[in-house]
């Protein structure tokens, strides 16, 4: 008995503490779980959050350890199923709400968590090898709708976020999404891009961080770029929606600050003002840029834009046949 | 370039530099000897604090901590038949049974001497072949990588042990583990649980297969493994004995260099590869699994003879081959450095610093494992009942600590009991591990070959690297099927 009355007492010990904590937040170091693996485009973005973040929460240190696994749903599972005290949170990417928006059962849904605040867009870029004959995207749409010869492309698969960017570039086009061009699939982004720079697949459209150093280089060419924006490395080179493309131009992959569900207000609104703090930073915009990513930290309604990601991959998941 | 050179000799040797290759190798070393605590542990928690050194100090430090505990790996699975990672896996089928005949010395120095050959070479090569292997690297795709991983199934004759029959169930249920989880299309295999949705990592299948199954034992039979006491003294590596391994240590640091070079495929392999080929053409072949020094030789001349390789494609070509690089490819953007053809063109001064700092890290790595072997060996001498409880609590510890999560343990124990049972059969656990580790690149780049040729099967006959693995095929099964009757003949004559 004793054993259960002792556990009890630390667990009361324990609600105590936190209810203190709520009250002066943070008064201990914030756990910011990144759902993919080192190197990657969440890890980085963690790591560099945690860097600049630490001098707006009052000097408390941000600590990012990496949960991988099940399409980073391993991750995000273990966040939204945590205390919400807000000492864990999760360092989302477009797949928290894509993966939920394709797959018949997710271990977490899209909107299981609390919204804190966007942090960056991360472009997509369409890209071919340096020695093709498709000088633009255009060329490239002739050719897959000409159907001469047939067209393979590199993707992480068909229902990922890299794989959704091709698809909706062929929809777009009045172009079977599953058929008009042959789906190679690679794991991660610089497999792809191996895959590209050997010739072993003739077009891609991955995240602009795996292709930049490649483009740059003269060994690939980009042909379009998924993004609100142009990007200030590619001025020259048009995005999706310029183009005319609706489904491709509302795809681009993007990094926001999720915790898990019911955080106190207070938290949130603390970490609005952060996170405002934060997209203000020149330490945070020079990294940032760095990563080729695009800092929209603090601005925009998070929890709306997630629910229109989630509804735009939804309804491509249906209507390309991988959701009944 | 030789100014170049001789400049970038003065700029490395800083005392930070060595500070970092020292402090990097030695760390290395002890974190791969340690059960469960792998190489790329080591380089992910070493990558926060590189953010804040020179760029060529902070990729010294994780190349030295990527090269120890390559190294490392043997250690343990020489003294405690726990290999510290995968690629030292063929180093346990001679290590360990040297060690029970109380060689362990011997081995420990076997394995120092060709870890540290195999990585000068892989340096030099890396310096010297970076251009053509950076080509052959991107000429290899689906089709070339099925050839290569059928060759590489095919050798799992080298290494079934006593019975060809039970290498290939053992290879076969390996195959089939290899299955678990999401396949590259998305669908899902005997994803029973949420966990097995991503399938099983290696390292707990690892550490399950090899550790587990020897503890086990231990407390099943109440024995522990009768070894002789180590002597510490009289356990030096002879002239001979190196002269005897010379062979296999140069052609396993070269197969170690072309295998480390091609993205994806990596030192387990590798190690595979030179083993199960010194084993083919070695005068000494029947010893081999029996304590042969020459196997432990090929195994790690090749894994190391990795090291400086896997840098290729990463240094030349911009792309990660591995999980290690892709963390060094995290280090070089963060230092505003880019991997690729423009590196060499922009940063030319820091890639000699980093090619003279490489090759001076292979003389550390000589030093540091010969100070740290006279206590490791050690190990040796303490009795099962101490030693038996805490190998078990580092894999457990080790393996939850690498990805938070305790479905990784349950792996462990679960393949822990298989283990045993395997024992207990006489199955050999090698060609499990070995093809559970292939069996996925098998799979992917079959169905990626097809899925590009539109299932025609001639793309497997189109480039000469796939006829030269389809020629090495038809070759290495005539060779056994040849042994395998020899060996049947000379049963019959004895009975």
């Amino acid at each position: 008995m004793s054993k259960i009355l002792k556990s009890l007492l630390a667990g009361c010990a324990l609600a105590i503490a936190t209810g203190v904590a709520q009250a002066d937040y943070p008064e201990k170091a914030v756990t910011v779980v990144a759902p993919y693996g080192a190197g990657g485009a969440s890890d980085l973005a963690a790591r560099s959050l945690a860097d600049v973040a630490r001098d707006y929460l009052g000097d408390q240190p941000v600590v990012v350890i990496n949960k991988t696994g099940n399409g980073g749903m391993n991750g995000a599972r273990f966040v939204s199923e945590s205390a919400p005290d807000g000492y864990t949170l999760l360092l989302a990417r477009v797949g928290m709400a894509l993966y939920p928006a394709v797959q018949e059962s997710s271990p977490v849904g899209w909107d299981d968590y609390t919204f804190l605040g966007s942090l960056e867009a991360t472009p997509m870029i369409l890209a071919v090898s340096a020695n093709s004959p498709y000088q633009n995207a255009q060329d490239l749409i002739e050719a897959l709708k000409s159907g001469a010869s047939p067209l393979a492309y590199g993707a992480s698969g068909a229902t990922s976020i890299d794989g959704f960017t091709v698809q909706a570039l062929l929809s777009d086009n009045d172009l079977d999404p599953l058929r008009a061009a042959t789906l190679v699939p690679y794991k991660g982004g610089s497999a792809l891009a191996t895959a590209l720079l050997g010739g072993h697949v003739d077009f891609l459209a991955v995240a602009a961080g795996s292709l930049m150093p490649h483009i740059e280089a003269g060994k690939m060419r980009a042909l379009m770029v998924y993004a609100p924006s142009r990007m200030d490395t590619l001025p020259d080179v048009p995005t999706a929606s310029e183009l005319g493309f609706e489904k491709a131009g509302q795809i681009s992959g993007w990094s926001a600050l999720y915790g898990p569900k019911g955080l106190p207000e207070e938290i949130v609104a603390q970490w609005t003002g952060v996170l405002k703090q934060v997209g203000d930073d020149p330490d945070w915009l020079t990294l940032a840029n760095r990563r080729g990513s695009i800092s929209t930290a603090g601005q925009g309604d998070l929890a709306a834009f997630a629910r229109s990601q989630y509804e735009l991959f939804n309804g491509m998941a249906k209507d390309f046949g991988y959701l009944k | 370039m030789w100014n170049d050179i001789i400049f970038a000799v003065s700029s490395v040797a800083t005392f930070a530099n060595v500070l970092a290759m020292s402090a990097g190798i030695l760390a290395g070393v002890v974190i791969g000897a340690i059960p469960g605590m792998t190489g790329t542990m080591a380089v992910t928690l070493a990558l926060p604090f590189t953010f804040y050194m020179q760029p060529v100090t902070s990729i010294l430090l994780l190349v030295a901590l990527y090269k120890g505990s390559t190294y490392g790996a043997s250690i343990s699975a020489i003294l405690i038949k726990t290999p510290g990672t995968a690629s030292a896996a063929c180093t346990i089928l001679d290590g360990w049974p040297l060690a029970r005949q109380g060689k362990a010395g011997k081995a420990l120095n076997m394995a120092l001497v060709s870890s540290c050959i195999g990585d000068f070479i892989s340096n030099i090569s890396l310096i010297f072949l970076a251009a053509p292997l950076a080509l052959l690297a991107l000429r290899v795709g689906p089709a070339e990588y099925f050839m290569l991983m059928a060759f590489a199934l095919c050798m799992v004759a080298s290494i079934s042990g006593n019975s060809l029959l039970m290498g290939i169930v053992s290879a076969c249920l390996g195959l089939l583990l290899a299955t678990v989880g999401e396949d590259i299309y998305g669908s899902y295999r005997f994803a029973m649980t949420e966990d097995m949705k991503g399938g099983l990592s290696i390292a707990p299948v690892l550490i399950g297969l090899f550790a587990l199954p020897e503890l086990i034992r231990m407390i099943v039979f109440r024995d522990g493994p009768q070894g002789k006491a180590m002597k510490l003294g009289d356990n030096h590596l002879t002239l001979a004995e190196f002269k005897g391994s010379f062979k296999s240590i140069v052609r396993g640091s070269f197969i170690g260099v072309v295998l480390g070079a091609i993205p994806g495929i990596g030192p387990s392999a590798a190690a595979f590869f030179s083993y199960g080929e010194a084993r083919r053409s070695s005068p000494n072949r029947d010893n081999f699994g029996k304590g042969e020094l020459e196997g432990i030789a090929a195994s790690e001349s090749a894994n190391n003879g990795c090291c400086g390789s896997t840098m290729i494609p990463l240094l030349a070509l911009g792309v990660p081959g591995d999980v290690i690089t892709g963390v060094m490819l995290g280090a070089f953007m963060i230092q505003g450095l880019t991997p690729g053809p423009l590196l060499f063109q922009n940063n030319l001064n820091e890639v000699y610093m980093l090619f003279v700092g490489m090759i001076f890290s292979s003389v550390l790595l000589f030093i540091a494992g010969k100070l740290t072997a006279r206590y490791f060996s050690r190990i040796a001498a303490i009795p099962q009942v101490v030693l038996g409880p805490v190998v078990l609590m580092l894999c457990i510890y080790g393996i939850y600590a690498i990805s938070s999560n305790t479905f990784d343990v349950t792996i462990l124990l679960i393949m822990g009991a298989v283990g045993f049972v395997m024992l207990l059969l006489d199955i050999p656990a090698a060609p499990f591990l070995i093809a559970f580790i292939l069996g996925p690149m098998f799979e992917d780049n079959l169905r990626r070959a097809l899925a590009i040729s539109r299932g025609d099967l001639a793309i497997f006959f189109q480039s000469p690297i796939s006829w030269l693995f389809a020629v090495l095929i038809v070759f290495f099964l005539a060779y056994t099927v040849r042994w395998e009757l020899q060996k049947l003949r000379q049963k019959r004559a004895e009975s």
